[in-house]
This record gives C-alpha cells, sequence and structure tokens, in this order.
C-alpha cells in the first residue's frame, strides 16, 4: 500500500514539466547556503594573507606566520587552558546532576513533575548573562567567592546540566525496564541493577553528553564573560581583542575551528545515518 | 517516589534526589533568588548613611586641620620661648569652628534622585570656609608678635574642638558601623532600583527587546523555507549534506561567527572592498562606510550568528510530518500557500515556538554581538547596560534589577508562544 503510494508521488512529480516552486526553492537554498558560508571561507582565507589586519581582498601574499604566532601569545594559551579546566569541572557537574534528574523525571509518577520538569529546564531558557549575573550575585554574597574560574564553572553547569538531563531522559525513554525488573526478580541489589544494566545502556549518552558539556562549555561567552571576573576563558579573549580591533591570529583560531567542527560534524552525521540504517 | 525506591533502592533514589535537590537549590533557586533580593534592595548612596560617610571624612579633616593649626601655634610658641618673635603669621582661626557650616542634615527625597548632587554642593562650602589659607586676613599679617598668653588662649579652644571632634568621629562611625557593613550605603527594601531606571536605560530596554523581536521574525522567515526544504527532501545523501551544511556554521563559536561578519563590515573589509571593485568608492582615497558600530550592523550579524537557532527545532517537527498529508493536499488542488497555512505550519508549531524562544531569548541577551561589533560606539544593547551597572558603575543592585528586568522580558515572551502556539513545557524543551 505505501509502496504504491510512493510510486504515485513519484509519477506525480515527475510529470510536472517544470516544478517551479522546488526550483525556487533550491535556488533559495544556494543563497542560504553562501549566506553562511562565505564570510566562514573569507575567515579561513585570510588566515594565510600576510596583510596585518585581516582580508581576502588586499592580498599581500600567502603566509603561515599568523599560524606560528599563536603558540607564542601566551594569553591565548593560557586561556585556552583556563576553557578546558572549567569545561573539565563543567563535565564532572552537570553529568551527574543531568542524569540524576532525568532518571527521577522518567520514573517519578506525580503531578509535581511537570513543575520539577519546568524548573529544571529553565536554565536553559534564561538569557546567558542572567545565569552569569546570578551565579556571581550569588557566590559573592553567600559565600564571598569573586568572579572567577569557579564561578564561571558553576554558572555554566546550571544551563549545560539541562541540556545533558534532555539527552539522558531521551534515552531512558527508550529503555526498556523489563530487563531491571528480571535482575531484580532474580535477586540482584539495587545498586547492581544500576551498575550492571542501566549505567551500561547510558553510557553512550554518557559520553555523547560529555562531548556537547565540553563543546558548550568551551564556546560559551555571555555567561562566562559576566561571571569570570578578572580572568579570562580563550573565547572571552578573542571578544576582548576584537572590541579593539580585529588580527589575523583570530583567524588562524578559526581555521582551528572551522576543522575540528567540520571534521566532528562529519563523524556525527555519518554516524547517526549508519544509526538510520541500522 | 514508590517505583523509584523500587528500582533503584533507598540508597541510590536518595543520593538521585540528592544531587537533583542541590542542582535546583545551588545552582538554579538560590543565585535566582539572590538576585531578585538585590534587584528589589535600593542602595541609598545619597541617602543618610552616605551623609554620613561624607560627614566622618569632614570630621577627619576637620581633625587634621586643627592639627596643623596647633603644629603652628606650638612653633609660634617655641619661637617666643626661644625669645625670637616670630611675624607674618596667618591666623584665620575665626574661620575655623568646625561647626560653623550647617552639617547636611540626611536628606530627603531629592537627594534619592540624585545621589551625588546634594552632599558634594555644601562640602564644597564648608571647605572653603574650613582652610585656613584660603582668605588671609589682612589684620592678623599686622601682628607682629602676640604673648604666650595670648596664643595659649587659641590653643585652647582648638584643643576643645578637637577632642569634641574625635569624639563626635567615634560615634559617627559606630553609628554607620551598625547601619550597614558596607561603607556609605543605607540599604532598604523597595522598587526604586526599577522605578530609578532613567528614560535612557528604559529607551535601551525597549530597543533591543524590539531589536530581538525583529531578529526573531527575520529569522524565522530565513529559516522555514530551509527547514521544509531539508525536511522534504527524500534522498538520503542530499539530506545529509544538508545536514552537514547547517551544522558546520550552527557549531563554529559564536565569537568565529560574529568576527568573520566583522571582517566584512570593516571600514577596511571586504564589503567596502568589494564596493571599491565595482567603482562604487575608491578606497585608495580613503572613502568608505563605516559599517560596524552601528546598530544595523550589530542587527545584521545578530541575524547571521542567531539564525541557526530556529532552523533545527523547525526541522525536527516538519520531520515528523507525514509527507503524504502535502501530497494529498497538492493532489486535492490545494495552492503552495495553503498547504503550508494549513498543513505544514500548523504541524510545525511546537518547532517554531522553540525556534522563536531560543533566537528570541540569545538576541536580546546577546553580549557578544553589540560589544564586539558595536566597539561601544553605537548605542548600547540592553546586555551592555547590564554589564555596566555590575562592572563599571558597581550598583550591582541595579544591575540584578535590570537582569530580571530581561528576565522577565523573556519569561513574557516564553508564555506569549505558549498561549499563540497551544504547546506546553514540555514541548518546548526537548
Amino acid at each position: 500500500m505505501t509502496a504504491t503510494l510512493a510510486n504515485h508521488t513519484e509519477t506525480a512529480q515527475s510529470k510536472s514539466p517544470i516544478d517551479w516552486a522546488a526550483a525556487i526553492l533550491n535556488g533559495y537554498l544556494l543563497i542560504f547556503f553562501a549566506y553562511m558560508f562565505l564570510p566562514m571561507i573569507f575567515m579561513v582565507i585570510a588566515a594565510f594573507n600576510a596583510s596585518p589586519t585581516p582580508s581576502v581582498i588586499d592580498w599581500q601574499g600567502f603566509t603561515l606566520e599568523w599560524f606560528r604566532a599563536l603558540p607564542q601569545d601566551q594569553r591565548f594559551i593560557d586561556g585556552l587552558m583556563h576553557s578546558l579546566i572549567i569545561a573539565l569541572g563543567v563535565i564532572v557537574i552537570s553529568i551527574p546532576l543531568g542524569l540524576a534528574g532525568a532518571l527521577l523525571l522518567t520514573r517519578l509518577k506525580s503531578q509535581a513533575t511537570t513543575f520539577l520538569y519546568t524548573v529544571l529546564v529553565s536554565p536553559m531558557l534564561t538569557p546567558g548573562i542572567v545565569l552569569g549575573a546570578t551565579t556571581l550575585i550569588f557566590w559573592r554574597d553567600a559565600f564571598g567567592v569573586e568572579g572567577g574560574l569557579l564561578t564561571a564553572t558553576i554558572a555554566q553547569s546550571s544551563f549545560i546540566a539541562s541540556y545533558c538531563m534532555l539527552m539522558f531522559m531521551a534515552r531512558l525513554q527508550r529503555q526498556d525496564i523489563v530487563q531491571e525488573e528480571a535482575a531484580l526478580d532474580l535477586g540482584a541489589s539495587s545498586f547492581l541493577v544500576f551498575r550492571r544494566i542501566t549505567l551500561p545502556f547510558l553510557m553512550p549518552t554518557i559520553l555523547t553528553a560529555a562531548a556537547i558539556a565540553l563543546l558548550q562549555s568551551i564556546e560559551n561567552y555571555n555567561t562566562t564573560f559576566f561571571a569570570i571576573g578578572p580572568s579570562w576563558t580563550l573565547v572571552t579573549e578573542i571578544g576582548s581583542r576584537m572590541r579593539f580591533g580585529i588580527s589575523p591570529v583570530i583567524n588562524v583560531i578559526g581555521v582551528l575551528f572551522v576543522a575540528i567542527t567540520i571534521i566532528a560534524a562529519t563523524v556525527y552525521v555519518m554516524a547517526s545515518r549508519r544509526k538510520g540504517r541500522g | 517516589m514508590n517505583s523509584l525506591i523500587k528500582s533503584y533502592g533507598k540508597g541510590l533514589t536518595s543520593i538521585f534526589l540528592g544531587l537533583t535537590a542541590i542542582w535546583i537549590v545551588v545552582l538554579i533557586v538560590l543565585p535566582q533568588l539572590s538576585m531578585i533580593d538585590r534587584a528589589f534592595t535600593f542602595e541609598d548612596r545619597g541617602g543618610a548613611a552616605a551623609t554620613l560617610a561624607v560627614e566622618i571624612d569632614r570630621a577627619y579633616e576637620q581633625v587634621f586641620q586643627i592639627n596643623i593649626r596647633l603644629d603652628e601655634l606650638q612653633a609660634e610658641k617655641d619661637d617666643l620661648i626661644a625669645g625670637t618673635s616670630s611675624a607674618g603669621q596667618q591666623e584665620g582661626a575665626s574661620s575655623l569652628n568646625p561647626f560653623a557650616a550647617p552639617v547636611p542634615a540626611p536628606s530627603g527625597g531629592a537627594s534619592d534622585l540624585n545621589p551625588f548632587g546634594t552632599p558634594s554642593a555644601p562640602q564644597a562650602n564648608d571647605r572653603s570656609d574650613l582652610n585656613p589659607f584660603g582668605a588671609p586676613s589682612v589684620g592678623s599679617a599686622n601682628t607682629v608678635s602676640r604673648t604666650l598668653a595670648e596664643i595659649e588662649a587659641e590653643e585652647a579652644p582648638l584643643l576643645a574642638d578637637k577632642g569634641d571632634l574625635e569624639e563626635r568621629i567615634a560615634t559617627l562611625e559606630a553609628e554607620e558601623q551598625a547601619t550597614s557593613d558596607t561603607v556609605g550605603v543605607d540599604k532598604s527594601y523597595s522598587l526604586k532600583n526599577f522605578t530609578m531606571m532613567s528614560s535612557v536605560h528604559l529607551q535601551v530596554f525597549l530597543a533591543t527587546i524590539g531589536y530581538a523581536l525583529c531578529v526573531t521574525i527575520l529569522a524565522f522567515a530565513l529559516c522555514y523555507p530551509v527547514a521544509y526544504a531539508v525536511a522534504t527532501t527524500t534522498s538520503r545523501n542530499k539530506v545529509a549534506i544538508l545536514m552537514l551544511g547547517l551544522l558546520i556554521p550552527y557549531a563554529i563559536n559564536e565569537l568565529l561567527r560574529i568576527f568573520s561578519w566583522i571582517m566584512i563590515l570593516e571600514k577596511q573589509g571586504i564589503l567596502n572592498g568589494f564596493l571599491d571593485l565595482l567603482g562604487i568608492i575608491n578606497m585608495e582615497a580613503g572613502e568608505g562606510f563605516r559599517f560596524v558600530a552601528s546598530n544595523g550592523a550589530v542587527f545584521t550579524v545578530m541575524v547571521y550568528a542567531y539564525v541557526l537557532f530556529m532552523v533545527f527545532p523547525i526541522y525536527n517537527t516538519i520531520d515528523t510530518l507525514d509527507k503524504n498529508q502535502i501530497e494529498a493536499a497538492k493532489d486535492l488542488g490545494a495552492s503552495t500557500w495553503r498547504i503550508h497555512w494549513r498543513v505544514v505550519l500548523p504541524h510545525a508549531k511546537p518547532g517554531i515556538a522553540v525556534g522563536a524562544i531560543m533566537t528570541f531569548m540569545l538576541s536580546a541577551g546577546s553580549i557578544a554581538v553589540p560589544s564586539t561589533v558595536g566597539r561601544g560606539l553605537h548605542p548600547d544593547w540592553f546586555s551592555q547596560v547590564i554589564y555596566r551597572r555590575f562592572f563599571e558603575a558597581d550598583n550591582w543592585n541595579q544591575g540584578a534589577a535590570y537582569s530580571l528586568a530581561l528576565l522577565v522580558a523573556c519569561i513574557i515572551f516564553i508564555m506569549f508562544n505558549m498561549w499563540v502556539f497551544r504547546v506546553g513545557i514540555r514541548d518546548i524543551a526537548k
């Protein structure tokens, strides 16, 4: 039945002489992707231009000078270290929190879950600067902790934990609870069941969530900008450089980010396609 | 709760409950509460406590002046004792009376509105009265020499005054300690942090909300066809390529996306270079538009930076639509417009709501775009006003009030979307 229906649509499409709507849509897609990619391409090209102001039009020769300049820039290197420290902290905080929240929400059969859910996802819907500001205020007023790597870690965790929770919930909803029940019936302790059944089932999601948390943390600007105090991360350092004018060293960072992103996105799309087929 | 304990046991369940409780209390509720607390706590910088601080400063200054005068008199006395007469000593002691000029009383409403106006003006007057060298009296210069008794007669009231002042400083400082721990600030619960928002800040707030709404609408207009096209593409390979094309710019750092646009809009940038190639402007002659540092540039870059947050949610919902519905509508003779209005859009509602909420929230709260594209030269974005309240004006309470205003605007927008698109919170955050 569905096969004949699909067949039918196929012939219906090929029958029309020129599908104007489709042509316009394809044209629009082309423009849209040009809009998305041209600025990136400019950014990458300018990283190899000898001109001291990043440019693609004023070509002063191919150079790798800016690539050599980057590792010598101590503030960028320190910023990267700070970013990684924060990201590690964010992962350590958000994975357990997100997991606990997801387990509660999927297993709790109560009227209160919608409210609990709203509270737990609210940081995702809060503007980043508000998260940064509230964390800064709370930790200074309550414990005298000034803005720095610690407050940045906590501020980021508050919303990254929500993302992790949603990922865990999506996974848990597909879990077959029968396995757990069978193990319990056979006399396994609940801790053993969690360690041997639930946790292995969630392991792929834990890894994905950690990767997403890492990326979100390193990329975050708005929240970090407020909570970081006098310290800095790679991204806030890029931001403060940009305010005083632009330098090709930032283009080099751009090239590295673009390369990493393309590899990661390709792997992700390939993996999800394979999953879709299997 | 029972089902939870049944599957994980008491120990693990309490760990989960504990972690979630910590998350809610420490990371979400308490920070929000401390922001709200600060937002409604008005720090009266021009009120009683501030006047107190000014008074204490002034008393210290007066003691300092008296000490100078006493030193002078002491020197005069030493000279007399040594048998040499000193001449030309200035007097000015009459104007030295510390309480000659009335200390400004703890001020009322007017000073609240203008925190630094009232206390500073009388202070300046006082200073000129106090300054012993301000108006050297001609008469005193003629006093060639004075007797020891005369000098001591002048010294006595000064010493008494000094004693009084030191006593007063002690009481004032005790009072200050009692009123608040933060120096010179009087705290009280009020709405003043909001009502005191200057008209400039209010305009910036409204403009920011307006721009954010425009970004959201424009992002929807740009994204809907893309999401539709990707979701209705039947070829697997084409979908993979399109998804890759969307994911890559989406995943690239927000700041780098902004950076690439600054390169374009810069005065020596690509757009001006392009115009130069077309012969519209001559860059050699220093011609060129400074596109950056304007609200238009902030707007353009913001659309670019946040547009993709609209694509994915809409794509996800259209993807679940049974495409046969579209075919059926087509076969029944519906126009393209009607298919979208009656079939695709209603199905995409939750996605549109999510996309709109994310885009609005990101652009209304963005500090990355206005602070880097704007360079502080364009009219402020509200996020920058908040930042300045915190870190430049050092007025955290007003900063908290402004943050709360932004948060409330976002909440209203979220509720409005939930109402218009008839979606629940579970549809929104997925």
